[in-house]
């Protein structure tokens, strides 16, 4: 029976554990991310594939670290300080809602909004900030994760040079190519847009 | 003044669909054409994209004229509103557009937090568009552009009907439309015209309101002419 259900697990080698499950014994091995110490036991604490780590040299605790990766929790999480891109949902008088698609060019597993608020799209004259001139649904963003935000969103910044709009699309449907940092040029009409412009090396 | 003559559209004062090709930029060079409302760029071309009269402003601004029931905020616009909610920074304004527009509390001539007016759900509100895209809730404002009150505010007592946003625009042309003037010769009544086809009127006597109000709505489509010879009619029934 244990060897047929060996066989239907695709051949990675690592084994699905699931919440609760039986990972080894605490005098063998430590806990890692996604496992936790129970008494004499080591069980995971959330669905993945189990792996183990050779113990850090140096340290007194000789164990192998044993881990459950896999799981969305441990996709990537945006954290102050990280710079995000994200793509413009909303965008309101005082504010701009932001889908974060990756992390520090590393794809998110599930779904985060941030939240740019109008004294953060820039550095300079914050207090006269357009938000019409800076955003439009649908641009893809580079910004930075001030803090973990509220309930809602995480906020984030663009007061930076090399922060801001990164791709958006014209009006006409037309790709906009960068000219200055406030202005980009839709290449089919040749019209000009404003957008808090990004500076990419 | 200028060594090449603008290329001047064929169809400027006709009427034009959604679709039609009204100038071809291939021709020109060096030249800006501003575009208002109802015109768009399709790379060479300008196109129609709503049902009008064409019409041009010179030296090089063309738009299409129509009337809807419809209405799109634009800004510096003066319309009519009705509140339908308040919020601690904003009241929430129906002005007849996609989407409900904000009026902040301050926006009051010596408006500070302290004294901010008490408007209930359904108060009627003549207010300038300040801020109108696509992509967010219009702004108004209950100042002109230097902080006065200048007319705009709450409009208590009078009447209140809807019109399409052409009549509207009659209602306000300079000079005087023969409508209102001869209406004015001989009734005493005061009126607020909104651009999102509002209309309020207010008079001493509820006939003189009925009056006013029905010689508008039944002046649609009417030129001067028609206008005049209506009221004529209406005013000599009276007497």
């Amino acid at each position: 029976m244990a060897a047929t259900a060996m066989e239907h697990d695709g051949g990675g080698g690592a084994e699905v554990v699931t919440p609760g499950e039986l990972l080894g014994a605490s005098s063998s091995l430590a806990a890692g991310r996604g496992a936790y110490a129970d008494g004499h036991s080591v069980r995971a604490s959330v669905t993945g594939r189990r792996r183990i780590l050779p113990p850090t040299p140096g340290s007194s605790d000789q164990r192998s670290t044993v881990e459950v990766v896999g799981h969305k929790a441990h996709g990537a999480v945006p954290q102050p300080g990280s710079v995000v891109i994200a793509r413009v949902t909303k965008v309101m008088a005082r504010m701009a809602s932001a889908d974060i698609m990756c992390v520090d060019s590393k794809a998110v597993k599930e779904k985060f909004t941030g939240m740019i608020r109008q004294q953060d799209v820039r550095a300079t004259e914050i207090d006269k900030v357009d938000m019409y001139q800076s955003y439009r649904p649908g641009d893809i963003v580079r910004a930075l994760v001030l803090s973990l935000g509220d309930a809602r969103a995480y906020y984030l910044s663009t007061a930076k040079n090399e922060l801001g709009v990164v791709s958006a699309q014209s009006i006409a449907g037309g790709t906009l190519v960068p000219t200055s940092w406030t202005e980009m040029q839709c290449e089919l009409t040749g019209q000009i847009e404003q957008r808090k412009v990004a500076k990419v090396e | 003044m200028e060594s090449k003559k603008p290329l001047r559209s064929a169809f400027v004062d006709d009427y034009v669909v959604p679709g039609d090709v009204v100038l071809d930029l291939a021709d020109m060079t060096n030249q800006t054409i501003k575009l208002g409302a109802g015109l768009r760029q399709d790379c060479d071309t300008i196109q129609v994209t709503s049902a009008g009269r064409l019409r041009l402003s010179k030296p090089n601004k063309y738009w299409v004229e129509n009337s809807q029931k419809r209405y799109i905020p634009s800004v510096e616009d003066t319309v009519l509103g009705i509140v339908v909610d308040t919020k601690p920074d904003n009241f929430l304004v129906d002005i007849k557009g996609p989407s409900v527009a904000f009026l902040p509390v301050l926006s009051f001539e010596g408006g500070t937090r302290r004294n901010i007016p008490k408007f209930e759900i359904g108060t009627l509100i003549y207010a300038r568009v300040v801020k109108a895209n696509s992509i967010m809730n219009p702004e108004l404002s209950c100042m002109d552009a230097i902080g006065k009150a200048a007319e705009f505010g709450q409009l208590k007592n009078g009447y209140t009907f809807e019109t399409s946003t052409g009549l509207a625009r009659m209602l306000l042309s300079s000079p005087t439309c023969p409508l209102l003037e001869a209406l004015g010769k001989k009734l005493s009544f005061e009126i607020a015209v909104g651009l999102n086809g509002r209309v309020w009127v207010n008079a001493p006597s509820p006939s003189n309101v009925i009056l006013v109000s029905e010689a508008i709505k039944q002046s649609e489509s009417f030129n001067r002419i028609q206008q005049r010879s209506m009221v004529e009619k209406l005013l000599a029934k009276l007497a």
